[in-house]
């Protein structure tokens, strides 16, 4: 095909488009948080009371080092869908956060009473469950960051397919502390570390095939 | 048409704005055949130019009227431009297609100063390996008898050295 008929071609298709705008994507990533939060309260999968705070010490850890690491990695996976949008060093400073969150829980993990018995206290089969939730529950932000990926135009595919599997997994595990009823920091690195690696793989896999442009 | 027109024309485009946007797509024609003969074979040219005006088509709403149209443009052209160099490599066979080798004009002057720029940082049997394949539109056989490796090991060279420049291309955009 020639330039000519090609650009006769693309004009005469040329329809008005609302340009994409980062706060809107922001808001419908904070409404599918929302809903996902409401909905496993809703369901009674999740409870949370002032009693089950005070008998779990790690709980407070939890909330926020997750909800830090899913809001920064998104907010920059969301600006990461800008062609004009550069990442570099902002993956640097997202995995230091992430070693600063695991390093505070080896810490909470390290006191009297702590490092003995390893095999019995990362309890297989409840881990293996909790992981299995937390992916679960990492999968709605997952397609979701895909879906806006796929309308955006992210030319840092490397890097962005990263920050979306983090932000979905880090969501998926902060949504999953309400109802889940283990405490030692051993476990919750373990288990919730694996299956936040797993989604991070899948977002690998995932993204380049639903926003590859 | 300067860059401010250019933008005034994808501002009204995104509007729907048909002949604005015809006149934009005419005047980015040539730049883009001028920015891809620098960076691909001359044979790629007109296919990457045709590929990045259906891209803009499709991701225009990606375009944010508050900032200029040039680095948008870039970011886009760029892209492409990596994809390429990806495929070169992913296709990597025994069998070069002809248009690989098609012959020589003026304009892949341009083209071979990028390349030899960016051949210029990889080990000298994988530049020597990509020069005689992809640019020179020899065989993998024939390139390892004049070279005296086996065929693996150029294909392994080819392979390594393009995923090597597609990550300098990457990584420092602007000295290229």
């Amino acid at each position: 095909m020639n330039y000519e008929s090609l650009i006769d071609q693309l004009a005469e298709d040329l329809a008005p488009v609302r340009p994409r705008r980062f706060w809107v994507d922001v808001a419908i990533m904070a409404a599918i948080g929302a809903t996902e939060l409401f909905l496993i309260f809703a369901i009674g999968f999740a409870n949370f009371d002032m009693q089950r705070i005070r008998d779990q010490p790690t709980v407070g850890w939890r909330l926020v080092s997750l909800a830090t690491i899913s809001a920064i990695s998104g907010f920059f996976a969301l600006r990461s869908f800008d062609p004009t949008y550069a990442l570099k060093g902002s993956v640097r400073w997202i995995v230091a956060i992430v070693a600063v969150c695991i390093a505070y829980g080896v810490f909470l993990g390290s006191m009297p009473g702590g490092w003995s018995a390893i095999e019995q206290r990362l309890e297989w089969a409840n881990g293996i469950e909790c992981a299995s939730h937390i992916l679960l529950l990492s999968i709605p932000p997952l397609i979701a960051l895909a879906l806006l990926g796929r309308r955006g135009a992210p030319t840092d595919m490397r890097r962005t397919r990263f920050l979306v599997g983090l932000s979905a997994a880090a969501w998926g595990a902060f949504a999953f502390v309400f109802a889940c009823p283990f405490n030692d920091p051993l476990f919750i690195i373990t288990w919730y570390g694996l299956s936040c690696t797993l989604v991070v793989l899948l977002a690998r896999h995932l993204l380049p095939r639903i926003a590859r442009w | 048409m300067a860059e401010d027109q250019w933008r005034n024309s994808m501002i009204a485009a995104l509007r729907g704005d048909a002949r604005a946007y015809r006149a934009l797509l005419l005047e980015l024609t040539p730049w883009l055949r001028s920015y891809y003969a620098k960076r691909l074979p001359m044979a790629m040219v007109d296919d990457a130019a045709q590929e990045v005006l259906m891209t803009l088509h499709a991701k225009r709403h990606t375009y944010d009227p508050a900032k200029p149209f040039g680095p948008w443009l870039v970011a886009i052209a760029r892209y492409k431009w990596i994809d390429r160099l990806r495929a070169m490599k992913e296709t990597l066979s025994d069998e070069i297609p002809e248009e690989i080798a098609a012959p020589d004009t003026g304009e892949s002057f341009g083209s071979a100063q990028t390349l030899d720029a960016l051949m210029s940082r990889l080990k000298p049997a994988q530049a020597e390996a990509i020069r005689l394949v992809k640019i020179e539109g020899l065989t993998v056989k024939e390139a390892a008898e004049r070279l005296g490796q086996t065929i693996a090991l150029v294909k392994v060279n080819i392979h390594r050295g393009l995923r090597q420049m597609s990550e300098l291309a990457q990584a420092e955009p602007h000295e290229l």
